[in-house]
């Protein structure tokens, strides 16, 4: 079963050549891929690999050149109106910088009942216990419910980013780099935080990155992308435990390591 | 010979509008020539405001007390007059971001001449040979052309490695790195750390590399300063650090780093 399906999806921006010259940049460079039902699919890539517009595109906030995208057993690649406002009701954005993606006049509490008012949809009570709820299950005070972002630290307003995401009980869920800015302890904990909400509520995920260990944690499967196109897909032991591709392989050699002797005998001693 | 870089009880404070508040806190640690200090930490731990204060660099408003001496001289205090004679000839500085830090005017060339003649005079021409050598050091390739380009013609890896070569045309005895590989991607990453590690092998300068991950300081730093919210929480060996951690904020980062050649599903569950 599949609840998303890329095919051929191509990015195609004007770009100016040599002299003047009007020329194009494939951004993205046919890619396909499909996501089913509870799963979480990483896209991963360096700067300029096309993953951020890959997000984009799939998210419906910029229309493909070419290639289609299926939702939930429907074309939504050209949708409009009702159609489109049924896609923004099942797929959710969460990104990289929860400050500039939250409204800093608004309060925690109309900025997590907003979804459902763009959608139409009535709260399970009121919208301050809708709130309340939202904020419970991912870890925030609900006490707080009439505070502003300013009011909370960076991994606490990633939490709203992603409790807004949730608001609508989407069926997939896009992050793009969502835990790129956090320190590593929070980060651990946000982490943390999207898997058990997927364990509760079974939606998917496409989780877009250039960390690969934080990839590894929580992807079922991953895509490699390097210059526009999937250069590998497959299940997430395979990819790290056995990269097919080149550059899969030059990119995983590149992450920093901690020296592992030393980290060997940390750990004896932790388990000691 | 003494030690190249000391720094004994080095407190920064803030004023604001609720009094005084200090953003570095009794900090002290040494550097040896030929050694690097990874200095790592959260956000807010103070690492960069510790090397800022050794630069002499600090946000207006801002205050230092203790004692850092450069080669047994006390810095703390100089006006800035005389600081500036040392910086980017003595003591330099690299920055995350090399695009914010290069103006977009002028070729490279002869922003890497402008360093070099302020400190060492000489002509417009002996410059030039000096700053097509700095691009030649730092591996950028056909240095000659290069050297009249402007920063935008470069990428993110080569405008860090244009910074480098600008904070080491007047071969200074310390360079102070602050997060220099952290907005680059993985494999342009490990290029930067590989040039950092083989110029100061060559040169025999102090390198102080300021990062927040745990895993580049493992495989740059011979000593490491672990910081919180202004505080040293620990300062040993990066062997020590990474082997034995004494305090539990640094076996908390520690166990926070996610480990890619870990076995998967290492039970991480809610």
């Amino acid at each position: 079963m599949t609840l998303l399906r890329a095919t051929g999806l191509t990015k195609r921006f004007a770009a100016r050549g040599p002299l003047g010259v009007k020329a194009e940049f494939t951004a993205v460079d046919r890619v396909s891929f499909d996501v089913g039902p509870g799963e979480t699919l990483a896209v991963v890539g360096e700067s300029g690999s096309g993953k951020s517009t890959t997000a984009r595109m799939i998210a419906k906030l910029m229309d493909p050149t070419e290639g289609s995208l299926e939702f939930d057993g429907e074309d939504v690649t050209r949708a409009k109106g009702a159609a489109l406002a049924r896609f923004r009701a099942g797929v959710q954005v969460v990104f990289q910088d929860p400050f500039s993606s939250l409204n800093p006049r608004h309060t925690v509490e109309r900025i997590l009942t907003a979804p459902l008012v763009y959608q139409g949809i009535a709260p399970n009570g009121s919208r301050r216990a809708h709130a309340k709820e939202l904020m419970e299950r991912v870890g925030l005070n609900p006490d707080h419910s009439l505070r502003y972002p300013a009011q909370f630290s960076g991994g606490q307003a990633q939490r709203i980013g992603i409790a807004r995401a949730l608001a609508v009980n989407p069926k997939l869920v896009i992050c793009d780099e969502a835990v790129s800015a956090l320190d590593v302890s929070v980060q651990a904990q946000v982490i943390e935080l999207l898997r058990r909400l997927q364990r509760e509520s079974g939606f998917s995920f496409v989780f877009i990155a250039h960390d690969l260990a934080v990839v590894r944690q929580i992807a079922h499967r991953v895509a490699v992308m390097s210059k526009g196109r999937i250069v590998e897909l497959g299940d997430t032991a395979q990819v790290f435990g056995d990269p097919r591709d080149e550059y899969t392989r030059t990119l995983l050699a590149a992450v920093p390591r901690i020296n592992p002797e030393w980290d060997r005998r940390r750990r004896e001693r932790v388990q000691a | 010979m003494s030690d190249l870089l000391v720094v004994e009880d080095l407190t920064v404070t803030f004023p604001t509008a609720r009094g005084p508040v200090d953003v570095v806190r009794s900090v002290s640690f040494t550097l040896g020539r030929d050694e690097t200090l990874g200095i790592v930490g959260e956000s807010g731990s103070g690492k960069s405001m510790t090397s800022l204060a050794v630069m002499g660099l600090l946000p207006k408003g801002a205050r230092a007390s203790g004692s850092v001496r450069l080669d047994g001289v006390e810095l703390l205090g100089r006006p800035d007059r005389e600081l500036r004679r040392l910086r980017g000839d003595r003591m330099s500085m690299i920055f995350q971001d090399p695009l914010s830090s290069l103006n977009p005017y002028y070729t490279v060339g002869l922003q890497i001449e402008e360093v070099y003649r302020a400190h060492r005079g000489g002509s417009g021409k002996d410059a030039r040979k000096v700053a097509i050598a700095a691009l030649q050091q730092v591996g950028l390739p056909d240095p000659e052309r290069r050297v009249d380009y402007y920063p935008h013609q470069f990428s993110g890896g080569q405008r860090q490695r244009v910074m480098i070569a600008m904070a080491l045309v007047c071969s200074p005895e310390l360079l102070i790195a602050d997060e220099p590989t952290t907005a680059l991607d993985v494999t342009v990453q490990a290029q930067i750390l590989g040039l950092l590690a083989g110029l100061r092998k060559d040169s025999g300068m102090g390198l102080v590399f300021i990062t927040h991950d745990l895993a580049v300081i493992s495989s740059i730093a011979t000593r490491v300063l672990v910081m919180r919210q202004g505080e040293q929480v620990e300062y040993a060996t990066a062997e020590q650090v990474f082997a034995e951690p004494r305090h539990d904020y640094t076996r908390m980062l520690l166990d926070s780093i996610p480990r890619i050649d870990d076995p998967l599903d290492e039970g991480v569950t809610a």
